[in-house]
């Protein structure tokens, strides 16, 4: 019987990220060295040296292989997805959302928007946000 | 079959030749920044967020080199908010520190609702040339840090050898890539996003094109003045080997951008 999993990615490389709480108690966290990733993204040995020590100190089996390909391969009855901002990375997470059922998890937010703004200088971000910018968590609930 | 990579070895020396084999293709070295949360944990305890606000943009201030930790996640912005402020009595005191935490959430919400901006002009350039004027290729000598400006070649090295570099320098760089050399700013973003550890398609490409000017209201210009007073004790600011950005900024900006006069 197929069981839930977490694919984590390199947006979200820690085990305080609200992934690991929203999925159930033991889900097992993969993250799938994709080389093909790697070498569209054009990384130099640096941050792929500095991506894999951050991976060893992770509950997290490192898997090689195409992500796509091996998440199908390990067939999760739901696949629980930190969200991601990296278009790479999203359009990667969007060829999963199509194969497999997927969560994706919000990381947790820095500050409170009353409501969707579109925003084009940082001002007009900074008048809404500083209210709680300066909160604890980013809010006024804290 | 899956099976898993190892993920236990004896040194660090181990670890990077056991990536390297993964990752033959892959150019460079690594760097002494190491990743993982416990390196985080250290970098984060020793900010000091009330300094940071009058030294940032000085090459010796006290930045905290946490990007590297916030861009992979090993830290949140949340987190790293939640400590500043506990570091102080009074929240205003590190508004500074605060309102970079800031911009790097501002760039990610701008980028979510536009993915596109990611490698498209978001605005024209309004340097007084379009796009078409600017080369495509980042030129060899600039990869290299061999352009013969000696600031500017100290901190391309440091971007190549270690994958961090000021913000300040980032800007410089930047600078002297689109405005001084003409180069489309989307060759040199793909340039620092292969070198640096913090590499964010947000943060640095919007940062690009602000500097550019295609994403912001005018072009970001610099001169050996300001290199002086910022880096004067790191890198050389020797005018005989700094010759391009030895000049007032009235001076550059005719010669920079000889379509719009002095209208900036």
């Amino acid at each position: 019987m197929s069981k839930p999993l977490i694919l984590l990615h390199q947006e979200a490389l820690r085990r305080t990220h609200p992934v690991f709480d929203a999925a159930p108690a033991e889900t097992k966290a993969i993250y799938v060295w994709d080389d093909a990733f790697f070498k569209d993204a054009n990384y130099s040995l640096k941050r792929l040296v500095f991506v894999y020590e951050t991976l060893c100190e992770l509950p997290v089996d490192i898997i090689r292989g195409g992500t796509l390909e091996t998440v199908l391969q390990l067939a999760p009855s739901l696949l629980y997805i930190p969200a991601a901002n990296n278009p790479l990375l999203i359009s990667l997470i969007d060829s999963i959302k199509k194969e497999v059922p997927a969560k994706i998890v919000e990381d947790e937010p820095f500050v409170t928007l009353q409501r969707k703004t579109e925003f084009r200088r940082f001002f007009q971000y900074w008048n809404k946000a500083e209210k709680t910018a300066f909160l604890l968590d980013g809010s006024e609930d804290a | 079959m899956t099976s898993t990579l190892q993920t236990c070895f004896d040194d660090r020396d181990s670890l990077i030749a056991y990536v390297k084999k993964l990752a033959p293709w892959a150019d460079g070295a690594a760097s002494q920044i190491q990743g993982g949360r416990l390196k985080a944990e250290m970098r984060l305890a020793a900010i000091n967020p009330i300094k940071y606000g009058g030294s940032r943009n000085f090459g010796d201030g006290h930045v905290t080199r946490l990007s590297p930790y916030i861009h992979h996640g090993v830290l949140s912005l949340n987190e790293v908010r939640n400590h500043a402020l506990s570091q102080c009595s009074q929240p205003v005191q590190i508004t500074k520190f605060i309102q970079e935490l800031a911009w790097r959430d501002f760039w990610q919400l701008v980028l979510r609702a536009h993915p596109h901006w990611a490698w498209a002009d978001v605005e024209p350039y309004k340097t007084g040339f379009s796009a078409q004027d600017y080369a495509d290729a980042l030129p060899a000598d600039i990869a290299e840090g061999k352009t013969g400006v000696a600031c500017l070649d100290a901190f391309i090295n440091e971007l190549i050898e270690t994958g961090y570099i000021h913000n300040h320098a980032r800007m410089y760089l930047a600078s002297y890539v689109v405005h001084y050399r003409r180069v489309k700013w989307q060759a040199g973003a793909r340039w620092f996003l292969q070198h640096l550890l913090d590499g964010d398609i947000a943060s640095n490409n919007l940062s690009w094109q602000w500097v550019a000017s295609t994403f912001s209201n005018k072009p970001y210009i610099f001169n050996l003045e300001n290199v002086e007073r910022y880096f004067g004790k790191l890198v050389d600011t020797s005018p005989a080997l700094n010759q391009p950005l030895h000049a007032t900024y009235e001076t550059l900006q005719l010669g920079l951008f000889p379509n719009l006069g002095m209208t900036l």
